[in-house]
């Protein structure tokens, strides 16, 4: 018999074997590899985000005009759903029945313990009717969130809106996650990073399916969210809103400064719309609709819109003449109609009689003396050292500048210089070149009808210079970060290239235009109030069919008041209501009586404004 | 009687007796842990998985006592009855109403029996008592291996014809345990192997295994693909190019004999060569067709995971994977008592997590330490069976211990291998760890026969 007994040592040494393989695996599993504790903490642990509230936005006044408000999704967790009337619950989230049930299979679909979406974002207004009824339905309930509410229904191309971060959105700033809100426009975007605040992160366990079932680490990791910073305007809602009604069934722009900061106190683009349109479950159906009009509510002329200043830039025209010494305060200049037609009035003898009268004439010979100093003898190179330094007073206004204003694509105006007849004028195809133009090409701009172009806030922001005598301070909407200290760019004034001196004149033109019989702004007079204006008229060209059609003239007031220490400086522009002084003044008279005196003297003047259509065709405009 | 009751205890293995009760709590207090619930944290609570555990733990003692005060002779004298009994119920479980797709389980209310656990108690007793009476069968089994050489890998076949007997008490509960079917249960009856190893049958049988295990490793690595004969377009499958290397590895080998081997010699050699050839080209074939046409697509995948021929952590390889993230997170020391983030019943991350993969939750809280001491405590138990074995006098004591020995070792093997990634997915339980009352039962009983027949070693001869 051969011995069998050697057997149990290789019986035990397979089970030693064994034991050694499954030690040796799980120290490694255990200890060595790291890809197991990553692969735990990957099925193991999530996290969620707390969102904080988003900062509130106040008026110069203190008034709340951006807030938060509580929205409520309604949400399902379909394993829960017991024996439901569809229809009748239909109707209470007021979906249709086909909504109803796409949502549904789709949440069966996605995971029966998970809860999700049915309907988003319904107002408190309306969850307040759903709310009693939602306990009948087992299975579903709210699920609140804060979005934005604009209280006072006002300015809503300066506060802008919130929409869902895109994925470019995601991309730029890895800060936002899909499904988070994203300031889209106006102060809501300039201002995002201090109105967001500071998500928080919860850490947590989840089962299996996905569920939280206790905070990880006790809550080690977590960190609190960090409320929004709150901001305050240099908006003041009350002229906002007066603006506004003024504006009505007009299409144009306001933007009144205040002089002595460069705070901006209204902006109003007509026409407009209610913000909270934007806010909310029927966002894109009312943002479609907005883009859609064809009267742009969604444009914000005050910034985006660019017209030749018209008469208005006479002011401009008479201080650089004084500047240069091209003329003196009391040069005259006759009513010579050979290059451009002027209207019925007694001879300007010095420039206060010019702005007054507004005569076309005079402020072509005092601007052929500027451009044309006399100092070379090639008319063509006079012209063109001529040039240099009238487009550098011109710009020290601000016109095609930088001006620093807290909204987001600001357009600005321009100045047209040599280089631009040089190289682009009349087409970039076919320019002048050098030395190939003279003064007599480029005579409209005296009177701003030619190559220079302003927007409505570089107009105020002219009003604000002239107002200042001389300097202004970068029209802002800022007044206060909550805990931050606002820019120097916004405290320290900016000095044109016009000496105080030189104001005086003009000034005194400005008040003439409103005060005394004969000035083309009479409609802006305000009993016992000092405002100093003038009126102007860009001439509006249109593009249809390929042709370039003139339309009605835009009406355009610059004022400022009262004349000495101003507190605001204005830009009214009507479009297509033709002479200045007809709809612009007076609106920009009853603004700034608004801001001064809080009330309007004349009814009858603000009635004759409130009831005027001005918009030319269909009144097709979206209805509030 | 008093004298008998001391000789009883007197002779007990305590140590054994000792890891079986360590293992046991180690096991109560694992799955107290994973589901611990702070509303029902009385350990005793019936409505709970570790509640209900300690009842079955109960109850084990209870049949352990009765076992200890029962006759040796008793247990060996009825052990064929007690195998008819264990197939009787193998084969009634066939005709309850399924669960889960198999007819494994009588209900009795929320409490259910697998019979499948007795029948291993069953066919241990029943092939002791056979090898106790065939007291030959070593001298036979060696004159065996020396009449077809030694060399023979193909021996079973006869092997099996020659030993009817054996072969019915192994084959009848392993047909039945498939028709239910379970491939778990019938791959630990396969441990029996190990019992026949030690009792002389062929000698080269583990080598044949791991063999075997080899070619067939590698068939169900290139079952699917196939290549390109170097230096021709031929295409083969994976299955062909296998059985061409097998043919060119006998060749190499008939041309080393034919050199170096004395002629006399040779022609036995060349006969044991080709007929392995042989057998290995069939069982090549049969590995291949048994994968391809007979297993069911889930046990495919498990295998094709097992090899790494998938990935696929979050569907077909969800429980394995998960299983290992709850291991491998465990570390050095561990996340602590009641601490796993996975394998415990409220984040049920680690499916089956109480029963079949409650290796998991021990060594997430515990570590490495704890794998370690687990692992260490299993192997220790097995070598004290086998030193408990072979120090029996009596036949019928030691092949029994081998059984007890053989199915602990499978189970540890296959449970614990699973987890870590080692071994195929295949629903056995941990003795003493997994939650579950037949498997309790049927371990303590195991155990429990085994110290009485081991107290009897002094006696059964005197």
């Amino acid at each position: 018999m051969r011995n069998l007994d050697n057997r149990k040592y290789t019986i035990a040494l397979v089970f030693l074997l064994i034991s050694v393989t499954f030690t040796v695996r799980l120290f490694y599993m255990q200890v060595v590899d790291g890809q197991w504790k990553e692969r735990a903490a990957q099925i193991s642990e999530n996290k969620i985000s707390t969102y904080p509230a988003r900062g509130i936005v106040y008026d110069r006044n203190n008034v709340k005009i951006i807030s938060n408000e509580i929205y409520y999704d309604i949400h399902v967790i379909p394993k829960q759903v017991k024996d439901v009337d569809s229809f009748k619950l239909a109707k209470l989230l007021d979906i249709t029945i086909e909504k109803y049930s796409e949502k549904m299979a789709a949440a069966k679909d996605y995971s029966y313990r998970k809860s999700s979406e049915i309907v988003r974002q319904i107002p408190p207004n309306e969850f307040a009717l759903i709310a009693p009824e939602l306990y009948k339905y087992p299975g579903f309930f709210e699920v609140a969130r804060t979005l934005r509410v604009y209280p006072k229904k006002i300015a809503s191309h300066v506060l802008g809106y919130m929409n869902e971060a895109s994925p470019a959105d995601i991309e730029k700033d890895r800060y936002y996650k899909p499904g988070d809100y994203i300031g889209r426009s106006g102060i809501e975007k300039m201002y995002e990073n201090y109105l967001r605040g500071q998500r928080g992160v919860k850490y947590y366990l989840q089962d299996a399916i996905g569920i939280p079932t206790s905070r990880y680490e006790d809550g080690k990791y977590d960190t609190l969210a960090v409320q929004g910073k709150n901001i305050t305007l240099t908006l003041d809602w009350e002229l906002q809103a007066y603006g506004e009604e003024l504006m009505k069934n007009k299409l144009g722009s306001i933007v009144a400064i205040e002089p002595s900061t460069g705070e901006i106190l209204a902006m109003i683009s007509a026409p407009d719309y209610d913000p909270n349109l934007l806010v909310g479950r029927h966002l894109s159906k009312n943002y479609t609709k907005l883009q859609q009009d064809t009267l742009l509510p969604l444009y914000n002329r005050s910034i985006s819109s660019k017209n030749p200043p018209g008469s208005t830039f006479k002011t401009l025209m008479a201080l650089v003449g004084m500047q240069t010494g091209a003329i003196t305060e009391n040069s005259s200049f006759a009513c010579n109609r050979s290059l451009s037609g002027c209207h019925n009035h007694p001879t300007a003898r010095n420039v206060s009689d010019g702005v007054k009268m507004s005569c076309n004439p005079y402020f072509i010979s005092l601007t052929r003396r500027i451009i044309q100093p006399g100092k070379v003898k090639s008319i063509f190179k006079d012209a063109a050292l001529g040039m240099d330094v009238w487009a550098k007073h011109v710009k020290s206004f601000g016109i095609g500048e930088d001006l620093h204003t807290d909204l987001p694509s600001v357009v600005r105006g321009k100045v047209p210089t040599r280089e631009y007849y040089d190289n682009e004028f009349p087409s970039k195809r076919n320019p002048y070149g050098q030395y190939r133009w003279a003064f007599s090409t480029i005579y409209s701009n005296s009177i701003g009808q030619g190559e220079v172009l302003t927007t409505p806030l570089e107009m105020a922001n002219i009003a604000a210079a002239i107002a200042n005598r001389g300097q202004f301070f970068y029209p802002h909407f800022i007044k206060e970060i909550e805990g931050e200290y606002l820019p120097d760019l916004y405290t320290n004034p900016v000095k044109t290239t016009i000496d105080t001196t030189y104001f005086r004149p003009v000034i005194d033109g400005m008040w003439r235009v409103v005060h005394e019989p004969g000035g083309t702004a009479r409609r802006a007079r305000i009993d016992s109030l000092n405002v100093c204006g003038k009126t102007g008229t860009a001439e509006n060209f249109k593009m249809v069919h390929g042709k370039r059609i003139q339309m009605t003239d835009h009406s355009i007031f610059m004022a400022f008041a009262p004349k000495d220490n101003p507190q605001i400086a204005i830009s009214v522009y009507v479009e297509n209501s033709g002479f200045g002084g007809t709809w612009a003044a007076p609106i920009a008279s009853l603004m700034i009586e608004k801001f001064i005196r809080g009330e309007i003297s004349d009814k009858a003047k603000e009635t004759r404004v409130l009831e005027a259509n001005l918009i030319p065709d269909e009144d097709d405009y979206l209805k509030k | 009687m008093r004298n008998q009751e001391n000789k009883i205890f007197a002779n007990i293995d305590w140590t054994l007796f000792v890891i079986y009760i360590v293992l046991v709590l180690l096991g109560i207090s694992n799955i107290y842990s994973s589901v611990y619930n702070p509303e029902k944290s009385n350990i005793f609570n019936l409505d709970t998985e570790h509640g209900k555990q300690i009842m079955w733990f109960g109850v084990s003692l209870f049949f352990g006592i009765v076992i200890l005060f029962l006759e040796s002779n008793f247990i060996r004298k009825y052990a064929y009855w007690f195998y008819g009994f264990t197939m009787f119920l193998l084969v009634a479980v066939l005709f309850t109403p399924p669960i889960n797709g198999a007819r494994s389980w009588f209900g009795f209310g929320s409490v259910g029996i697998q019979p499948s656990e007795f029948a291993k108690i069953g066919v241990a007793l029943a092939l002791s008592r056979f090898f106790d009476q065939a007291h030959s069968f070593s001298d036979r089994a060696s004159s065996f291996n020396k009449k077809v050489g030694l060399s023979n890998l193909w021996g079973m076949v006869p092997f099996i014809l020659k030993n009817k007997e054996t072969a019915l008490i192994l084959g009848i509960p392993c047909v039945l345990v498939l028709l239910q079917p379970d491939a778990g249960t019938f791959i630990i009856f396969t441990s029996f192997i190990l019992v026949l190893y030690r009792e002389g049958y062929a000698g080269n049988m583990l080598l044949f295994m791991v063999i075997a295990i080899i070619i067939a490793v590698i068939t169900l690595l290139v079952a699917d693909s196939s290549f390109e004969l170097p230096l021709t377009d031929i295409k083969l499958s994976g299955k062909a190019g296998i059985i061409i290397t097998l043919v060119v590895l006998v060749g190499i080998f008939a041309l080393l004999i034919k050199n170096f081997i004395l002629k006399r010699n040779r022609k036995s050699l060349y006969k044991s060569l080709f007929g392995s050839l042989l057998v290995a080209v069939i069982f090549v074939n049969f590995i291949e067709v048994g994968y391809s046409n007979i297993l069911q697509s889930h046990q495919k995948v498990r295998i094709d995971l097992l090899l790494g021929k998938i990935d696929d952590p979050d569907g077909d390889g969800y429980n394995i994977n998960r299983a290992k993230a709850a291991i491998g997170s465990g570390g050095f020391i561990g996340k602590g008592y009641k601490q796993a983030t996975l394998a415990n019943a409220h984040q049920k991350h680690v499916p089956m997590q109480s029963t079949d993969f409650i290796f998991c939750t021990w060594s997430e809280e515990r570590g490495f330490i704890g794998s370690f001491l687990l692992v260490s405590l299993y192997t220790f138990l097995l070598l004290k069976i086998v030193v408990i074995a072979e120090r029996q006098r009596s036949h019928f004591t030691r092949v029994y211990a081998y059984c007890v020995g053989s199915i602990f070792f499978y189970h540890f093997l296959i449970n614990v291998g699973m987890a870590i990634g080692l071994a195929p997915v295949i629903g056995i339980p941990l003795p003493f760890f997994s939650y579950g009352g037949s498997s309790m039962m049927s371990f303590s009983v195991l155990i429990f026969i085994l110290i009485k027949l081991d107290s009897e070693r002094k006696i059964v001869l005197q």
